[in-house]
């Protein structure tokens, strides 16, 4: 369209894996590149400001808020979002259907994400590390007790700690995707 | 059809009696551990909601917000917007191709300026909107706007603007005064009751705004195919919209394709506002006009554009005996804004109990605020005013609220003895709800080891323990109707479910395939519920608050006719035509003679002669659905068919309110709090709710209306308030750093119970829970903060410096 392009900059920003060589505006934040442009539709916007944790992604290993952060920043670095969580049968996802995790599901993808990020550095969360890992989620369905339990349950399935889970998150996805196919 | 089964139909609607029809065998329904049916795509990032709709060429609408509390345009100059690249059409308040008037549609039929040139409360839509290339050029255009404002006189204060004297502040709606609605009611004669007290309590309360917060902001998509419009919604009524877009374009119904997305909550009362579909209006306009779609989202401030129809002041005045037995109460209250004045503010002391004198005189005043409306329901005066009145009374005698409760339990000021005779005579089970909450409540929060009297109990940290309880009635018993249909689907003989609605994220729509499941004898996972879309029919939307009852009912009528005609295919000839047919699946028997379970068609006598319903629904063919052969060689047998199978139903209940029907299942909550006296913070403890939704369909949906409810319930009872400059009429936190709503981390413990007497009005015996816990709590904090430091707060949200002002420290 002809909105007045100020100028584009390119970058190559690996998402969920899969390099991209993008043009971007030096006013877009992250989060609109991942969801308008991309069409990485779990990239939510909540707030609008920086204080729901809705655009939650994980950058080169960090949560962050993806309405916070200039696209124009994230050359040569490396996004993984709900999408990429998902594809990759993180166990997560299982345990937040079980667990019944949402309710409207607005603020959900963010939630994951940054589930995600803590069990990728605390792989054996105490009940208190999962609340504080997700404190910077806001969620006004309210949600929140459910989610403790989908993270301390996907944190044992990753160890290969819990019932029926055969070690390593791909093998459990295997499984739990299955059951997925079969249930619903 | 036949005529029993449309008499037993018949004879539910309106939900006036006990379910008559249960079922016997149910498989799903109550069944822990169902699914979700939206789980996957929520958890996975890949619901698509309203927010996310993109369209090629798709247009940006923004608009101008009111910077005054009362204002009115002189002259507006829009031509620097205008000329802004990437703008591509403007409308103004004075376009001569806009109405003067329009119905917007909400709760009741309006007439009103579509694009408004005076403003009333500061935030409010007003003067002009553009479409343009991307937001940024549409928020830039908006602010190249030139407007010569002419400041109106304003009121804030709900207790000036009812002085004889006051200016009107919305002269042009109310132009003799600023009441709205001026109501008395109740029952028995309230100075008797209280000569005949042993005390009497007086006190007024103030309860500040809060408001909904919803995370998907409002928004709506709008395109023109050809002459047909297309819409995307954010919103609870869909049904009321497609209605105002054919008024509003003199299109027909018929033409019109809408879309019901995920929808990212948004708790109800919004939506029933003509001004919910203010965007919708114009982006239609503003897509005519530039041939392209146009998406119209709101910014987080301008989504603080109403709150809570609580605010303002009510006094109380109470009568009771050393027992705890109320005799009179008298309620004076003076609430602002109230889009829909009706639902008074003694309603749940007027239903819910025998106190034999009630006066309640309720004035509805309007101020240059934000509307009001039901956010998430309009019972939170009437259930404050009950607990408070428990509560205070309770309190003053040193007796446990409990057994004060237990004491004024009832009915239309009867007794619980009566009651029990009225659920007998309507086919109900004789159960005491309210006693079976409480058993589970107190057993939970361990009440009768923990409760003390007020201020007595300090921690080892010296902060001051309180235990707080409060109670109610359920009340999804509001007006509503649904239609409901459900088709077999070919191939694999799953079933889909239609009924457009708002998803609003309860999980209703898992509840209701669990419902169709049983009543048809299908897998659970062989049944969907395609809500988002418009296939003629609309269900019971998550507003107005009366959804399971009807849609329950709606789902389970169409459920039972499908079974029905599934059957009566099974016995009977097969693919009849002028070429003859072929015999039955099921010969020689009749349709009752059939079941249908896990997916089979059955004979009840030999259950071994069975055949799976997909096999009986048959494949597609390559030229229609239903003949297998296209081609038949010639002198060949043609194959048989399936005719088409499919119901649709539906269920109406007019509105309960005013005693239509009495009030049998109960709710009771109970929280322990630690009280800092030093810094006035308030912890969460623990909390507990029980609620008895008389029978539960899906626990996950059930359990999730009780912990989601208190979340919010303490936000609103802790510190959510919407706070506006005295001087100005600005509202100074409209956005989500400075109005606070629940962190995972603010509040303690949250243990769920449900009861299940039987006792709801809706299929099964069960009624909804969707308002209960968020309206109810947020009065457990009042009550556990008394019994923590023996002074009642009565201003809310119970703020660290309200408590601390309640002990002289600030």
């Amino acid at each position: 369209m002809a909105e007045k392009v100020k100028s584009h900059a390119p970058i190559r920003l690996a998402v969920n894996g899969q390099p991209h060589d993008l043009l971007v505006q030096p006013n877009w934040t992250l989060q609109h590149l991942l969801h308008d442009q991309l069409g990485l539709l779990g990239v939510k916007e909540f707030c609008d400001r920086g204080a729901c944790g809705a655009c939650s992604v994980i950058l080169d290993g960090s949560v962050v808020l993806s309405c916070m952060v200039l696209a124009i920043q994230c050359d040569g670095r490396s996004v993984e979002t709900v999408e990429g969580i998902a594809a990759a049968g993180h166990p997560l996802i299982e345990s937040y259907v079980k667990y019944s995790c949402m309710q409207c599901g607005f603020c959900t993808p963010g939630f994951v994400v940054a589930a995600k990020a803590l069990l990728d550095r605390n792989p054996d969360p105490t009940e208190r590390e999962v609340m504080e890992g997700l404190a910077g989620n806001l969620c006004r369905c309210g949600t929140y007790p459910q989610h403790i339990k989908a993270v301390l349950e996907a944190a044992e399935i990753l160890r290969g700690a819990a019932p029926g889970a055969s070690g390593g998150a791909a093998e459990a996805t295997g499984d739990t995707r299955a059951a997925r196919e079969v249930t619903r | 059809m036949t005529d029993e089964t449309l008499a037993r139909i018949l004879g539910l609607m309106d939900n006036l009696r006990a379910d008559a029809y249960p079922l016997e065998d149910q498989r799903y329904i109550g069944k822990r551990g169902v699914r979700r049916i939206d789980g996957y795509e929520k958890a996975s990032g890949q619901a698509v909601y309203t927010f996310d709709v993109a369209l090629p060429g798709m247009l940006q609408m923004r608009w101008l917000a009111s910077p005054y509390a009362h204002c009115r345009i002189v002259s507006m100059d829009t031509s620097k917007a205008a000329a802004l690249p990437g703008v591509r059409a403007i409308l103004r308040y004075d376009d001569p191709g806009l109405p003067e008037v329009v119905d917007l549609g909400g709760h009741i039929v309006t007439s009103e300026p579509p694009v408004p040139r005076i403003a009333y409360y500061e935030g409010q839509e007003v003067g002009a909107v553009i479409a343009a290339d991307s937001v940024a050029v549409a928020e830039e255009a908006v602010r190249l706007i030139e407007v010569e404002w002419e400041q109106l006189p304003f009121l804030l204060d709900i207790r000036d603007a009812v002085k004889p004297d006051a200016l009107l502040t919305k002269p042009e709606t109310f132009p003799v005064g600023n009441v709205r609605m001026d109501q008395l009611g109740g029952r028995g004669d309230v100075e008797a009751g209280f000569l005949a007290s042993d005390i009497v309590l007086e006190f007024t309360y103030r309860q500040h705004l809060n408001t909904w917060v919803g995370p998907e902001r409002p928004c709506g998509v709008f395109r023109w195919n050809g002459d047909a419009p297309e819409i995307w919604i954010k919103h609870q009524r869909p049904h009321i919209i497609k209605r105002c877009i054919s008024k509003w374009f003199d299109v027909p119904m018929s033409t019109i394709s809408l879309h019901c997305p995920r929808q990212g909550a948004s708790f109800g009362g919004w939506n029933a506002t003509p001004r919910s579909n203010f965007g919708n209006y114009c982006a239609g306009v503003l897509s005519k006009r530039t041939g392209r779609p146009v998406k119209w989202t709101m910014d987080r401030r301008n989504d603080f554009c109403g709150g809570n129809m609580d605010e303002g002041f009510v006094t109380l005045k109470v009568g009771a005996t050393r027992d705890g037995t109320i005799l009179a109460v008298s309620g004076d209250s003076l609430l602002d804004n109230q889009e829909y004045p009706v639902f008074g503010t003694l309603n749940h002391i007027l239903e819910n109990t025998c106190i034999p004198n009630v006066r309640e005189h309720s004035v509805m005043v309007e101020v240059n605020k934000v509307p009001t409306v039901p956010v998430r329901c309009e019972q939170n005066t009437n259930v404050c005013t009950l607990n408070l009145v428990c509560n205070k009374v309770a309190g003053e005698l040193g007796l446990d609220p409990v057994e004060v409760a237990l004491k004024n339990d009832g009915a239309d000021g009867h007794d619980v003895t009566w009651l029990a005779e009225r659920k007998a005579e309507l086919g109900f089970a004789q159960r005491d709800s309210l006693r079976e909450c409480l058993d589970k409540g107190k057993a939970a929060i361990d009440w009768d080891a923990k409760w003390h009297l007020p201020g007595t109990k300090s921690l080892d940290d010296h902060r001051m323990h309180g235990l707080g309880f409060v109670w109610t009635h359920e009340w999804e018993d509001s007006s509503g109707s649904s239609e409901m249909a459900i088709r077999l689907e070919r191939n694999d003989g799953s079933a889909t479910i239609f009924g457009c609605r708002a998803d609003g994220g309860q999980n209703a729509e898992t509840a209701y395939c669990q419902i169709a499941a049983d009543e048809i004898g299908l897998p659970v996972e062989k049944v969907f519920y395609r809500q988002q879309e418009d296939a003629g029919f609309f269900a019971m939307t998550p507003d107005s608050s009366t959804n399971l009852s009807v849609n329950g009912f709606a789902v389970r009528n169409a459920a039972r006719i499908l079974k029905r005609r599934i059957l009566e295919a099974a016995v009977a000839p097969r693919g009849v035509t002028q070429q003859g047919g072929f015999p039955p699946i099921f010969p020689d028997l009749l349709p009752e003679d059939l079941g249908i379970q896990e997916g089979y068609i059955f004979e009840k006598a030999d259950p071994a002669n069975r055949i799976s319903v997909a096999e009986f629904v048959k494949r597609s063919a390559p030229s229609g659905t239903m003949v297998e052969t296209e081609f038949p060689r010639v002198g060949a047998p043609r194959e048989d068919y399936c005719q088409p199978l499919f119901a649709d139903s539906f269920q109406v209940q007019d509105g309960a309110y005013a005693s239509k029907r009495l009030r049998l299942c109960r709710q009771a909550h109970f929280v322990e709090v630690a009280v800092d006296t030093d810094t006035g913070k308030i912890d969460i403890l623990k909390l507990v709710t029980v609620n008895d939704v008389g029978h539960v369909i899906n626990w996950d949906g059930c359990e999730g209306q009780q912990y989601g409810g208190a979340y919010m319930a303490m936000g609103r009872g802790l510190f959510e308030e919407m706070v506006t400059d005295p001087v100005t009429g600005v509202y100074l936190n409209s956005d989500m750093l400075n109005y606070k709503i629940p962190t995972i981390l603010d509040i303690g413990p949250i243990e769920t119970r449900l009861v299940e007497t039987g006792m709801g009005y809706g299929p099964y015996g069960a009624v909804g829970i969707g308002e209960d816990v968020a309206t109810t709590a947020p009065y457990l904090i009042p009550a556990a903060v008394y019994n923590a430091i023996g002074r009642w707060i009565d201003e809310y949200p119970v703020t660290p410096s309200r408590v601390l002002r309640s002990l002289g420290k600030a």
